[in-house]
């Protein structure tokens, strides 16, 4: 995790699109995302994360089907890179690691802001 | 969900988003957007998502989703546009000679083209400056002439100068129209403050009404009151500044001296003072008299409908209509006049055409000409079109060079489009620069314009919206116009062709240039011709037999002064006592001048008398051996005729047929009376031009009257002019102390007449040369071209034998050919153009051949230095050359 910045919001949103898989397109990432955090999202928050993101290689993405819905628009497909897996990886490792250094009475301390 | 009607996104949010999102993510944005507003519209209302969206919309605009406006893109244009930038001013730089016969060709055809247009707008800015211009007309006195034909239309023309009752009739009758305003013809008045005492020609009584009609501005005084009473004067600015100085003049009483025929002298009263007349104005004066003051001296014409002295003017309603107007005048003028059997008949015309529109005579000032105008504007367009001419001759040519350069370019990567932006901007830079030249011209040029034609122009009326916004569309259509056959041919050009150097073999250029040459040509040729006619019809109209003699007449102006018509016989023999001058008269007039109207009545062959009217001359005694007129029939005034300055007239044989005498001989004896004379007709002279030649020559009385005289004229030898006026001014000092000694000479009073001529002649001589000068210019620089371009051909001649005069036809040749075409097509065109004018125009062929001679003689000129330099260049240097 030297070189990779990936913001705290843009590892949400790959997560996201590692969860929806192959519903993983703008729409779906945002219902998804704003149900999990409970929070309304803009779609420009969402859209610049991905084309970051694409740009850094931590995404793809191909065209998939038009609906009725979106004016015979296509949707766009998201999809994480083996290179997004290592890195996500890595950050939870070190998360992990992170949480596992900390001393007890902190921890139960800290469950207790959390709730 | 059951839609009973199309729910749609706002439309203009999805606008800015097109405008501004990358191309390549608009679709799937798009999409996006248009569900969620759809899901939106199920769970919320159709004003809360149609928010929502627009709102997301406008979110979108994140650096990261738009199209690179300011990044890369700009920056690679900014390098693209210096390299432009760069290339284009090497090129300028690298051929100095061309880049400078281009912009300063250029620049100078559009300087002419400028300079033509202030004139123009100045001529059509006559009397605009009235505001109720549009509601102002006025009236042309005339006659029904039986046939309605042209030619009786042009033997008879209407006069402005027309009858006082005319003017409050017209108001009496007619309620539709609002305001009559009458004046005077000019009169020529001497007025006198303390010591300053001047000479103001041109000064007209005035109706009051004049400032409700005209836009005068009274800077002070009452324009409802200051002419009302008699002797009121209204002084212009500069008028009462030359004779109050900084004083304050209103109330001053200004000593005036007779005006003859229309006042007696008295103490004129300022009244009020106005701005200067406008010099776009139809007639202009110094001063205003009130009309009163005439009224008060001769209350007896303002009811005679014979008495021509005055012009009537008037203002109207909004509700008038002119045709109507023009039917009811027949049964008005019945109404108005006596006799059933009168000829008389009127004639409105609107402001608006009295300056350039008018065929009446007598005007009450100087009159412009349309033709002249059109003329011009030609000559303008002409100028213009030679000049970009040349400039796409010189850039066309030129760009020929740039092959390898557009090669190059396409090869990595340019697209047409951008090769095009670049010569069309190129151009434009040129034209750009043109224009920086152009204004210098017209900088310097303003001045001697302004002298040229009498006329002030000041650039500052020229610097406004229109004329900006003009000037500059007319830069992006000469450079757009100029730079597009450039620009399209060379960003057509097969990259891989040109590297190979296959560009010379391209014959279409060398077509069209030759073809805009011959073009060109024409125009120039067509130019000289027109110069050539204007310059001889000029010359018809100085040199013409006038039918007196106009020559080494020395006249001088003493304005009717009562103490010198006294001691006139003296004055004569003194004068005439002198060994240098030959013969001295008096006269109320001279050729040239003003000639005010009489009504006179004359034994027709049936034994009855007839009035009809037409300009008088007094004369003197010896006056008409004295200005050399020759009589036809009968004998000229005699001192052996005591009774002669009572019961004499000698008329001229216009004004003989004009009572119906072909032959003079016959109107010999016949009884006259005129303006309380009566008496017999004792001879008749030869018509001569007593005022100018544009107009035909009138029927004149020249009744003897020795006492009422103006002038003095003086027929003096032609050596020692200078010493002959010296002694004159010492006879004059000794005999009329009182009068200042006020001389000129007659030809140049009477081609005074001529001036408008003269101006036109000028500017179209300076133009016309200017014209040539351009596309000289052009072929000058096509010439140079070419020559270089056959470089290596002329050194392989050389060195194959041939000689210098070969060399300089075989360069000269194309261009020769080409101008000779031209003048096959000049001739050939405005001889075309002139069968519709012959019979006013009398100008052969020959005129053309003439011209193209001059012209191909000046193209000769201007190749032949171009083609010696070429043939004599040394063929080692120029083949070692690679």
């Amino acid at each position: 995790m030297k070189k990779t910045k990936l913001g705290e919001f843009e590892e949400l949103v790959l997560l996201t699109v590692a969860i929806l898989q192959k519903e993983a397109y703008g729409v779906e990432i945002k219902r998804e995302l704003e149900e999990r955090l409970k929070e309304k999202l803009s779609v420009g928050s969402i859209q610049s994360a991905l084309k970051r993101m694409e740009e850094k290689g931590f995404l793809t993405s191909e065209f998939g089907e038009a609906t009725m819905k979106r004016g015979g628009k296509r949707k766009r497909i998201y999809s994480t890179t083996s290179y997004a897996h290592k890195v996500l990886a890595e950050m939870k490792d070190i998360r992990a690691g992170l949480w596992g250094a900390i001393p007890i009475t902190f921890e139960t301390k800290l469950s207790y802001v959390l709730k | 969900m059951i839609q009973s009607y199309p729910v749609t996104p706002p439309k203009w949010p999805l606008k800015v988003l097109q405008f501004f999102l990358k191309k390549e993510y608009l679709e799937e944005i798009e999409g996006d957007m248009e569900e969620i507003f759809l899901n939106n519209v199920e769970q919320l209302s159709l004003r809360k998502a149609k928010r929502i969206y627009t709102w997301e919309m406008l979110r979108l605009l994140r650096p990261i989703l738009l199209k690179n406006l300011k990044q890369s893109s700009t920056f690679n244009q900014y390098a693209m546009f210096k390299n432009y930038y760069k290339i284009a001013w090497r090129n300028l730089l690298k051929k100095k000679a061309y880049s400078i016969i281009n912009i300063f060709g250029l620049g100078l055809g559009i300087a002419c083209c400028f300079l033509i247009f202030m004139f123009v707008q100045d001529e059509l800015s006559y009397d605009n400056y009235h505001e109720k211009g549009n509601r102002i007309y006025r009236v042309t006195h005339g006659s029904k002439s039986a046939g309605d034909s042209q030619k009786e239309a042009k033997a008879n023309p209407f006069w402005v100068w027309g009858n006082a009752p005319i003017g409050p009739a017209l108001s009496h009758d007619f309620p539709e129209i609002d305001k009559v305003v009458q004046f005077s013809g000019r009169s020529d008045i001497l007025l006198s403050y303390g010591d300053k005492t001047y000479q103001e020609d041109g000064v007209f009584f005035m109706d009051s009404t004049a400032f409700d009609i005209f836009s005068w501005p009274l800077l002070q005084g009452d324009p409802k009151t200051a002419l009302i009473a008699p002797y009121s004067i209204v002084l212009t600015e500069s008028t009462a500044r030359k004779y109050f100085g900084d004083k304050d003049p209103l109330g001053k009483s200004l000593k005036g001296s007779e005006s003859a025929g229309r006042s007696n002298a008295g103490d004129y009263t300022v009244t009020g003072i106005m701005k200067d007349v406008p010099s776009n104005s139809h007639f202009r004066f110094n001063a205003l008299l009130s009309m009163s003051t005439f009224k008060k001296s001769r209350p007896d014409i303002f009811n005679m409908w014979g008495y021509v002295d005055f012009y009537t003017y008037f203002l109207v309603k909004e509700q008038f209509n002119e045709s109507t107007f023009k039917k009811k005048i027949p049964a008005f003028l019945l109404r108005q006049q006596d006799d059933p059997k009168s000829t008389y008949t009127i004639v409105i015309e609107p402001l608006k055409d009295v300056y350039l529109r008018t065929s009446a005579e007598r005007q009450p000032g100087e009159t412009g000409s349309l033709p002249n105008i059109y003329v011009f504007s030609i000559i303008g367009i002409f100028i213009l079109v030679i000049a970009m001419i040349n400039f796409m001759n010189l850039s066309t040519a030129r760009s020929m060079e740039r092959g390898k350069e557009v090669g190059i370019r396409k090869s990595i990567g340019a697209d047409r489009g951008s090769l095009i932006f670049q010569f069309l901007g190129e151009s434009l830079m040129i034209v750009f620069l043109s224009m920086i030249v152009a204004i210098i011209i017209i900088s310097i040029a303003l001045p001697n314009m302004n002298n040229l034609t009498g006329k002030e122009f000041v650039i500052q009326h020229f610097i406004n919206w229109r004329t900006i916004s003009f000037v500059t569309g007319a830069m992006l259509l000469i450079g757009l116009a100029a730079g597009s056959y450039p620009a399209l041919v060379l960003s057509g050009f097969r990259p891989a062709l040109v590297l190979k150097g296959i560009t010379k073999s391209n014959t279409g250029g060398v077509n069209l240039r030759g073809g805009l040459v011959v073009f060109q040509f024409s125009l120039s040729i067509a130019l000289i011709a027109g110069t050539i006619t204007v310059y001889s019809q000029m010359k018809q109209l100085l040199d013409k037999n006038l039918g007196f003699d106009k020559e080494r007449m020395l006249v001088l102006d003493y304005n009717y002064d009562g103490a010198v018509n006294a001691k006139s016989e003296v004055l004569k023999t003194e004068m005439e006592s002198n060994p240098s001058v030959l013969s001295a008269a008096f006269s109320r007039s001279v050729p040239g001048s003003y000639f005010p109207n009489a009504g006179t009545e004359i034994q027709t062959a049936d034994g009855e008398m007839k009035m009809m009217g037409q300009p008088i001359f007094q004369v003197g005694m010896d006056f008409i051996t004295h200005f050399g007129l020759t009589l036809v029939a009968g004998r000229s005034y005699s001192r052996e005729h005591p009774s002669d300055s009572t019961h004499a007239l000698v008329l001229n044989e216009a004004a003989a047929k004009q009572y119906g005498y072909t032959n003079p001989a016959d109107i010999i004896g016949k009884k006259f009376s005129q303006w309380g004379k009566t008496g017999e007709v004792i001879g008749v002279v030869k018509d001569f031009n007593y005022v100018s030649l544009h107009r035909n020559i009138e029927p004149l009385t020249l009744p003897l009257e020795p006492y009422a005289s103006r002038y003095l004229t003086l027929k003096i030898k032609s050596e020692n002019i200078t010493e002959t006026i010296q002694e004159v001014k010492q006879i004059w000092s000794r005999l009329a102390p009182h009068r200042p000694f006020l001389y000129s000479f007659l030809d140049d009073d009477f081609n005074r007449q001529y001036h408008s001529d003269f101006i036109f002649r000028k500017l179209f001589t300076a133009f016309a040369c200017l014209a040539i000068l351009i596309a000289c210019l052009g072929l000058l620089g096509l010439a140079t071209y070419t020559a270089e371009q056959r470089t290596k051909e002329i050194g392989i001649r050389k060195v194959l034998g041939a000689d210098m005069r070969n060399i300089v036809v075989l360069l000269s040749n194309d261009f020769i050919k080409l101008v000779l075409v031209s003048i096959i097509i000049a001739t050939h065109a405005m001889n075309q153009w002139l069968q519709g004018f012959a019979y006013r125009i009398e100008i052969g062929p020959w005129i053309f051949i003439f011209a193209g001679l001059i012209a191909l003689s000046i193209a000769v000129f201007t190749i032949s230095y171009q083609s010696v330099k070429a043939a004599l260049m040394n063929p080692a240097s120029s083949l070692k050359s690679e």
